[in-house]
């Protein structure tokens, strides 16, 4: 029997130092995106970094969804595959439609420094049991498949850095769902 | 969302087979550039952890330009049609024509309310019309950028405007300016279509607070009808 409907969630972080070629075109691109909307709120050279703006300047509370624009259209050549999260085969197979992007620091006199992260929300999964660091999964709502004891097809996936279980709806039982998928917790909320 | 995506996906029972089939395709072989490792496909143990198996290099991801970047940036509002046509000249360099430069425009719809962009919150793959009435462009070796969109409306204590953000090629801020309009055309447009219901503007560029020191560089020149559309032509000078 599942022990629940979960959400996963990885967040990727992106800095200098990334070196898959994914990795550096957001870094890149998102580093000029903020270079270029900072420069409203700095050229009275008071401020300089995203927390220094974002603390004192009401007008900049857009700038993450602004700086987000430059990484968008690299999110969808991903198809709605989680980067990085492979199961056992070692091949990416988490679906996600949602994800959250966040200027972790920016600071527009030094590029290195530029660092963000993307929160990839998967769609819900049944977590069916946990064996040796893995979670044995099913993608969708399986519960009810899994109780008339029929045939699932699962997926095992390692517990690794950055990758949460995001949400979770404890229990084998159905209930129709409010919504379509799993809010997320803590990553909703503004940081 | 698609779930159904996922509940297509192989019950296995259907094949009517009690043994369990290799389900290798299961997932997707589409990896987006994986770390180069040392390894062979199933991997190799040593000690306590596993090499990660090596996997092909595709789908290669290829340099994309922001969302930002649009022609026509009208989205899913409703209004008068307006080409917004816009040339970039550099006072440093005796006013020619200012090639390659970033043109960054927003407006209001037609109610008076600008795209949501605010927040932190989740945002979805499929979802494109957030920014809408906002778009970027790169000034051809005219110096001109040209949006397709609508004719804005107006929210109370302003007179109708267009926002410019003019960056050099290299991202650098060179003016953030607004360009005003023609007030006979705004009583002509706003008596009319989606844009009756909310009335005239109750601000002129006479007693707007931004425009009010004179619109003599922020006028933009109209041609066209409310059942053709309008054609904004506008030129912008900038210390490039």
């Amino acid at each position: 029997m599942a022990k629940g409907l979960i959400q996963l969630c990885y967040r990727k972080i992106i800095d200098v130092s990334s070196e898959k070629a994914w990795d550096k075109y957001v870094f890149e691109d998102t580093w000029m995106e903020f270079f270029m909307q900072a420069q409203t709120y700095t050229q009275d050279g008071k401020y300089h970094t995203f927390q220094e703006i974002s603390d004192n300047v009401p007008a900049a509370n857009g700038m993450t969804y602004m700086v987000s624009t430059a990484a968008i259209n690299y999110i969808r050549q991903l198809k709605d595959i989680v980067p990085d999260i492979a199961n056992v085969y070692g091949k990416l197979c988490l679906p996600f439609k949602r994800f959250k992007f966040e200027i972790i620091y920016s600071d527009v006199r030094d590029k290195t420094s530029h660092k963000v992260a993307i929160y990839f929300y998967s769609e819900p999964i049944t977590w069916i049991d946990t064996m040796d660091g893995k979670l044995l999964l099913a993608f969708g709502d399986q519960r009810e498949a899994l109780k008339c004891g029929q045939e699932v097809e699962t997926e095992l996936i390692s517990l690794q850095p950055y990758l949460n279980i995001s949400s979770v709806i404890l229990g084998s039982q159905s209930v129709e769902p409010k919504e379509d998928y799993l809010i997320a917790t803590s990553e909703n909320s503004r940081l | 969302m698609e779930r159904k995506e996922f509940l297509r996906r192989g019950f296995l029972s259907a094949l009517g087979t009690s043994f369990v089939l290799p389900i290798v395709g299961a997932c997707s072989s589409d990896t987006v550039d994986p770390v180069s490792i040392t390894g062979n496909t199933t991997g190799s143990t040593t000690g306590s952890c596993t090499t990660t198996a090596t996997e092909t290099a595709g789908p290669f991801p290829t340099k994309t330009p922001s969302s930002l970047v649009l022609t026509d940036i009208t989205s899913d509002r409703s209004g008068t049609k307006l080409t917004v046509k816009i040339t970039i000249q550099n006072k440093n360099n005796s006013c020619a024509a200012l090639a390659n430069a970033i043109v960054d425009i927003w407006h209001c719809d037609a109610g008076g309310s600008y795209s949501e962009y605010g927040g932190t919150g989740m945002q979805s793959t499929n979802y494109t019309s957030v920014h809408f009435l906002r778009g970027r462009q790169t000034t051809d070796a005219n110096g001109l950028v040209t949006f397709t969109s609508i004719y804005p409306g107006w929210y109370s204590g302003r007179a109708p405007h267009i926002h410019a953000h003019i960056y050099s090629s290299s991202g650098t801020s060179l003016l953030v300016t607004q360009i005003a309009f023609d007030q006979t055309i705004n009583n002509t447009v706003y008596a009319q279509g989606v844009y009756k219901s909310h009335g005239l503007q109750d601000t002129t560029n006479s007693n707007d607070n931004v425009f009010s020191d004179g619109v003599g560089t922020e006028l933009a020149s109209f041609t066209g009808s409310v059942s053709d559309g309008y054609v904004l032509t506008h030129t912008i000078v900038v210390n490039g």
